[in-house]
C-alpha cells in the first residue's frame, strides 16, 4: 500500500514534468499544437515599441492685426481682403527658438512619463537628448500601444472658448484633475452605461466656471441677424428678391441665438454647449459618446475618454513634438541565451540533488524526485496565473528553486538527525520543525515580496508575483507531496 | 576565542578593503555602464529576409572589433536589423554594409543608412520606480523584526538591519566597480537578490540569538 502511494506520487510527477517540459500536443490543420500556455513575457525579453521624438521644425502662417495679435478665422482670405482689414500675414515657428531649451526638453519628457503612467503603462523607457530635445520612448507592445503613440505627441492645450467671440475662456492652466467615471444613465430607459470625462478646476478655475455657466446658461441669448432661405414663400417686413422661383426673405428684424461655449484640445473642436445650470462645485463632468449597453463600445469610450483624461492632467507640451520613429524592436535578450541560462540552473540544481541523494539515501532520492516536480508545477503556474516573466522574474524563479533546496535540505537534516530517523513520529517531528524554522526565517521576504506584487511597475510586480506563487507552492507542494513520500517511507 | 576575534577582524578588514578600493575605482573610472544605458550610435539595414542574430554577430566582430555591440530584430517580420555601439564612423558603417551586402545579397548604400543618436537612459530614471517598493517593503519589515525580535532591543535590531542592509549594498556596488561588471539590466535583478539574502540572513541570525537567549531565560528560571 505504501509502496503503491509512493509510485503514484512519482507517476503523477513524472507526469507533470513531460506536461510542463514537453508539452500536450494536439493535431490542429495537419499541424501538431502545443496546449500549454506560452509565458507571457515582459518588455525586457519580447521587444518593445520604440518611439523616436523630435521637436517640430516646420513653421504655419499666421494672421495678425494692426496691434500684433493673432487673429482666429476660419475664412481663407486674400492678401486684398487682409490689407483691407490691416491684417499681415506672418510664416511663424512652430516652435520658437525660445522654447528650444533643456528646461523645456524636460519638462516635455517628464509630461510625456506622466501621460505614460496615467494610462496604466507599467514599464517604459525614456531618454533625452539634451542638445536637441529628442526624446525617445520604450513602451510594451500590446493592443493599447497605438493609442498610447498617439497620445504621446499631443500637445494638450485645451481652452473654452466663446463659440461666437471666440474669447479664451478657461485654459489648462485652470485644471486642477481630469479623470474617467462612469455609471448608469437615469435618463432613459436604456439601461446603459454612460463614460463622462470629469475636469476639475483649480481655485481659480472654479470661480471661472462658475461665472462662464452662468454667463452662457441654456435661455441666455445673443442678437443675431440671420438669412433665411425659404421656397416661394412672402411675408411681411421682408425685401423680397426672386430667384428662380426660390424666394430669398432678408430679415430685418433682430433675431436672437443661444450663448454657447466651444471646447477645444490642440486647436480641434470638441464640442459646443451651454450649461443647464451654474456650475458651482468647480467640476465640469462631459459625457462621452451615449449610453450603451454594448462592452466593445463601452471600452472605446472610456479609451478616448483615457487619453483626453490624461492629456489634460499631464499638461500641455511647451514644444510641439512630431513622431519620426515608430517601430517594434525585438528584445537583444535571445531565445539562446534564456536557453543557456535555463540549462545553467539545470544543471546546478542537478548537481544539488545529486548531492541530496548522496547525503540522505532514499530520502534523498525521493525528494529528488519531489523537487523535479515542485519546479514542473511551478513553472506551469506561472503561466497560467499569467504572470509576466522579466529578467527579475526569471531571477525570482531562481531564488525559488534555491529556498525550496534550503528547505528540502533542513527537512533531511531534521529527519537524518532525530534519534530513529526511520520511526514515523520522529519524520513528522522532523518536518514539522523545519517548517517552523524555515518559515519563520523567510517571514522577512514573504512581507518583501507581497508588498512587490502590489508595485505599479511591471518588472517590479513579475518578480513580487513569481516569488509568491514560489513561497505557496513551497508550503503546499512540501507538505502534500514531499512529506507524504517521506511518512510513506518511513511507516515502511 | 582569540581566532573567533582573528577571523572577524580578517572578515571587517576584506570589507572595509573592498569598500575602499570600490569608492576609488567609482572616483577613478566610474562605473562601467552598459550600452544600453551609453550615449550610443545605431544603424538600421533593411535586409529582406530573416537572419540569425549569430551571423550579424560575426561581421560586427570584424568592423567594430573590440567595441560592444547590441544587435536587435526589427519589427514582426524580422527580416530588419538595429546595429547599436558606442560610435560608428563612416568608414565602419561603409564597411558594415558592404560586408551585409556581400553576405545577404542586398543593395543597401550608405547615403540611405542614416546613423542615429540614441541619448542614454539616466540612472535615476532606471531607479526611480524601484525606490517606492523597496522602501515601504523594507519599512514593514523593519517593524516586522523590531517586533517579532522586541526581546533583543527592538532599536537595536532594527538599527543593525538598517546597517547590514546598506553595508551588503554597498559590498555589491564595490565589486561591481572592482570587477567592471557592466551596470545594466543584470544590475537591479543583483541587488533584489542581495536584498532578500540580507533579509533571510538577518532573520536567521536573530532567529537563533532569540532561541539562545529564550534557553538562557528558561535555565534561569530553573536555577
Amino acid at each position: 500500500m505504501r509502496r503503491i502511494k509512493i509510485l503514484t506520487i512519482i507517476l503523477l510527477i513524472i507526469l507533470v514534468t513531460m506536461v510542463s517540459f514537453f508539452g500536450v500536443y494536439v493535431h490542429v490543420q495537419n499541424r501538431m499544437e502545443n496546449k500549454v500556455k506560452e509565458y507571457a513575457l515582459d518588455m525586457d525579453l519580447k521587444g518593445a515599441r520604440h518611439v523616436k521624438l523630435v521637436a517640430n521644425t516646420e513653421s504655419k502662417e499666421v494672421i495678425k492685426d494692426a496691434n500684433g495679435n493673432e487673429v482666429e478665422t476660419e475664412e481663407e482670405m486674400t492678401d486684398e481682403q487682409l490689407a483691407e482689414k490691416g491684417y499681415t500675414k506672418e510664416s511663424v515657428l512652430n516652435n520658437s527658438q525660445d522654447s528650444l531649451t533643456l528646461e523645456n526638453y524636460e519638462k516635455s519628457k517628464h509630461i510625456i512619463e506622466e501621460r505614460l503612467k496615467s494610462q496604466g503603462v507599467e514599464e517604459y523607457e525614456i531618454s533625452l537628448n539634451d542638445k536637441n530635445g529628442e526624446i525617445l520612448v520604450q513602451i510594451p507592445e500590446n493592443g493599447a500601444t497605438d493609442n498610447l503613440v498617439s497620445n504621446m505627441n499631443t500637445v494638450g492645450k485645451f481652452e473654452i472658448i466663446d463659440a461666437e467671440t471666440k474669447e479664451v475662456l478657461m485654459t489648462n492652466q485652470d485644471i486642477k484633475l481630469a479623470k474617467v467615471m462612469y455609471g448608469a444613465d437615469t435618463s432613459s430607459s436604456s439601461n446603459g452605461t454612460v463614460v463622462y470625462l470629469n475636469i476639475e478646476f483649480n481655485k481659480e478655475g472654479k470661480e471661472k466656471l462658475k461665472n462662464i455657466s452662468n454667463t452662457y446658461k441654456e435661455g441666455e441669448v445673443i442678437p443675431v441677424n440671420t438669412t433665411n432661405t425659404t421656397d416661394n414663400t412672402t411675408s411681411e417686413n421682408t425685401t423680397n428678391t426672386s430667384t428662380d422661383g426660390n424666394t430669398t426673405n432678408e430679415t430685418s428684424t433682430p433675431e436672437t441665438k443661444q450663448k454657447e461655449v466651444t471646447m477645444k484640445i490642440d486647436g480641434e473642436e470638441m464640442m459646443t454647449t451651454s450649461f443647464d445650470e451654474v456650475i458651482e462645485n468647480g467640476i465640469l463632468q462631459l459625457s462621452m459618446g451615449s449610453a450603451t449597453t454594448d462592452s466593445d463600445a463601452l471600452q472605446e469610450y472610456i479609451n478616448s475618454a483615457s487619453t483626453i483624461a490624461s492629456v489634460l492632467d499631464s499638461g500641455n507640451l511647451p514644444i510641439q513634438y512630431d513622431i519620426e520613429k515608430n517601430e517594434y524592436i525585438l528584445s537583444d535578450v535571445t531565445n539562446t541565451q534564456i536557453e543557456y541560462i535555463a540549462l545553467a540552473v539545470g544543471i546546478i540544481l542537478l548537481i544539488g540533488l545529486l548531492v541530496l541523494m548522496i547525503r540522505y539515501k532514499l530520502n534523498g532520492v525521493l525528494s529528488a524526485i519531489g523537487f523535479i516536480g515542485i519546479v514542473s508545477i511551478y513553472l506551469l503556474v506561472i503561466r497560467y496565473t499569467n504572470v509576466s516573466v522579466s529578467i527579475q522574474g526569471i531571477v525570482g524563479i531562481v531564488v525559488t528553486i534555491i529556498l525550496n533546496y534550503i528547505f528540502v535540505n533542513k527537512m533531511l537534516w531534521k529527519i537524518k538527525h532525530s534519534e530513529d530517523y526511520k520511526k514515523l513520529e520522529n519524520v513528522k517531528q522532523g518536518i514539522k520543525e523545519s517548517y517552523k524554522e524555515f518559515f519563520l526565517r523567510i517571514i522577512p521576504i514573504c512581507i518583501s515580496i507581497i508588498v512587490l506584487c502590489f508595485a505599479n511597475w511591471s518588472t517590479i510586480s513579475s518578480f513580487g508575483m513569481v516569488m509568491f506563487w514560489g513561497i505557496v507552492l513551497i508550503a503546499l507542494y512540501n507538505y502534500l507531496i514531499t512529506s507524504t513520500m517521506l511518512k510513506a517511507k518511513a511507516e515502511k | 576565542m582569540k581566532q573567533f576575534i582573528k577571523s572577524k577582524q580578517l572578515k571587517i578588514t576584506l570589507i572595509v578593503l573592498v569598500i575602499i578600493a570600490g569608492i576609488v575605482m567609482i572616483a577613478v573610472k566610474g562605473f562601467n555602464f552598459d550600452l544600453k544605458y551609453q550615449d550610443t550610435q545605431k544603424v538600421e539595414l533593411y535586409l529582406q529576409t530573416q537572419f540569425n542574430i549569430s551571423d550579424i554577430k560575426q561581421i560586427t566582430n570584424e568592423v567594430f572589433g573590440n567595441q560592444k555591440v547590441m544587435i536587435q530584430k526589427v519589427e514582426v517580420f524580422e527580416d530588419s536589423v538595429s546595429i547599436t555601439t558606442n560610435t560608428i564612423s563612416d568608414e565602419q558603417k561603409n564597411n558594415l554594409i558592404t560586408k551585409i551586402n556581400e553576405k545577404y545579397g542586398t543593395k543597401i548604400t550608405a547615403e540611405d543608412t542614416k546613423i542615429e543618436n540614441v541619448a542614454h537612459t539616466r540612472g535615476r530614471d532606471i531607479v526611480k520606480p524601484y525606490i517606492l517598493p523597496f522602501a515601504i517593503a523594507t519599512l514593514i519589515t523593519l517593524v516586522y523584526l523590531g517586533i517579532r525580535y522586541h526581546k533583543l532591543k527592538a532599536s537595536k535590531v532594527v538599527l543593525k538591519s538598517i546597517g547590514l542592509m546598506l553595508l551588503t549594498q554597498i559590498i555589491l556596488f564595490s565589486v561591481i566597480a572592482i570587477t567592471r561588471i557592466p551596470i545594466g539590466r543584470l544590475t537591479i535583478p543583483m541587488v533584489i537578490l542581495v536584498y532578500l539574502l540580507t533579509l533571510f540572513g538577518i532573520a536567521n541570525k536573530y532567529e537563533k540569538n532569540l532561541q539562545e537567549r529564550n534557553i538562557e531565560e528558561k535555565k534561569n528560571k530553573k536555577n
